[in-house]
């Protein structure tokens, strides 16, 4: 009855395997609140950074800083990717990846160099099977990114931009929306969108009174400064959705997982019955065979 | 979180993009402007302004609070001192012997005009910083 002995061992292997899927689901559940706290919790800055910047607006004019130039010609392009280190997260890379390819390949048709930077091993592994050469890799962005890590990436960006070196910057992320949708996207970060550097800075400063602030230095100039920031926050809230949104992923993936091996537990436990019961039967009848041969 | 404010208090926040670090209610802040230190008493008039790297220090009946600040942006209205930086410590939280290490690797020589630039405003932060813990710290300034 070797057949039996396979189903006793497949059923407890599927146990074992939805040991470790509800124990991720679980890990995920916690780490997707924490990085939720740490996302609202950098929302007060973001908001904040919005109300001085509709302030400045409201009273600087004229603000000319290279970061708000759009280049007439795009020639060379920046494509971040975040993706996660780790799998076992659904359709969550595979997504990313996707909408990421896409945008490659409209920058070729397009005529635009594109410079690939990755963070996380499955795009790594990814663009390394395609055999698609990679500006940067970086590993180091796991479910808690730093503001200094962002900070470090940010700044070059800054630069190489001023100088020309490049036009354009998109990062391609799960963008988050809530906490039953996330949807992948790429977004252009640099250059930075005209006086509107944070979505809802206008809504921020519609709903202030006018204030009669006393600027230092002055509006124009805090204004420049502002706006290198308002492009690390974002930045750096690309970074904080895909951390969140990895969580929810990994948790919904590792909770159907958890069904599924339950529901299989289930058919296997019902066929390991149903031939055990065969087996009984069979025996009883040769049992009852061997009675009747003896009489 | 909201701290409640008296009339003759200034409430002052101090927010970085990762958390809000601090929301108290004193008597008096003196801010780390770019150019000099600003102080702020209840009652003063609007302001934005940039910050340089320095001390903050915030002031409650005789119990002053010593933070350092990255630099960034202040915004004061109604009382209400928002500081806005990238990062923002307790005094008493530096490490001076880290602040030490990175100005002497900032003192290093560079060959390229934004590498000069990037040295000195290095150099600057690890300065302030390491003038900030010391004063934290009651010894005296040697830089």
């Amino acid at each position: 009855m070797a057949n039996k002995r396979v189903l006793v061992k497949r059923r407890k292997a599927i146990r074992n395997i939805r040991k470790i899927t509800k124990t991720m689901e679980l890990i995920a559940t916690s780490r997707f609140k924490k990085a939720m706290d740490r996302a609202s919790e950098a929302e007060l800055f973001t908001r904040k950074v919005a109300e001085l910047a509709a302030d400045l607006t409201a009273n600087a004019t004229g603000v000319t800083h290279p970061l708000l130039q759009k280049r007439e010609k795009i020639q060379r392009s920046v494509l971040l990717i975040l993706t996660s280190n780790r799998g076992l997260c659904g359709g969550y890379n595979a997504s990313i990846l996707r909408e990421a390819g896409l945008a490659v390949r409209r920058n070729e048709t397009e005529g635009v160099e594109v410079q690939l930077e990755l963070s996380g091993k499955r795009a790594i592994a990814f663009f390394r099977y395609q055999g698609i050469p990679v500006a940067h890799q970086y590993t180091h962005f796991e479910d808690k990114p730093a503001f200094e890590q962002v900070d470090v990436l940010a700044n070059r960006y800054i630069q190489e931009y001023i100088a020309g070196k490049i036009d354009r910057v998109e990062v391609a992320y799960m963008k988050f929306i809530n906490a039953g949708r996330q949807r992948p996207v790429v977004e252009t970060l640099l250059p930075l969108d005209q006086l509107a550097p944070i979505e809802g800075a206008a809504a921020a400063g519609a709903g202030n009174d006018q204030v009669d602030y006393e600027f230092l230095p002055s509006a124009g100039s805090i204004l420049e400064e502002v706006l290198p920031i308002s492009f690390k926050i974002r930045l750096f809230k690309c970074f904080l959705d895909a951390a969140v949104s990895e969580q929810i992923a990994r948790r919904v993936a590792m909770k159907a997982a958890t069904e599924s091996a339950g529901d299989m537990i289930k058919s296997l436990s019902q066929d390991y019955n149903r031939l055990r019961q065969a087996q009984i039967t069979t025996e009883i009848a040769e049992i009852i065979g061997g009675v009747e041969a003896l009489k | 979180m909201d701290a409640v404010k008296t009339p003759g208090q200034v409430r002052c926040v101090i927010v970085t993009p990762e958390k809000a670090v601090a929301d108290e209610v004193c008597d008096f802040v003196a801010l780390p402007m770019y150019d000099g230190e600003v102080g702020i008493a209840p009652l003063r008039r609007p302001l934005i302004g940039r910050l340089g790297f320095g001390e903050l220090r915030t002031r409650k009946g005789n119990v002053v609070h010593h933070w350092y600040v990255d630099g960034g942006f202040v915004q004061v209205r109604n009382d209400v001192v928002t500081v806005l930086t990238s990062k923002a410590m307790k005094a008493t939280d530096i490490k001076i012997e880290a602040a030490q290490a990175s100005l002497a690797e900032a003192q290093k020589p560079a060959n390229t005009p934004e590498g000069i630039d990037a040295n000195l405003n290095a150099q600057e932060r690890a300065r302030a910083q390491i003038r900030v813990a010391q004063k934290a710290a009651g010894t005296p300034a040697t830089h």
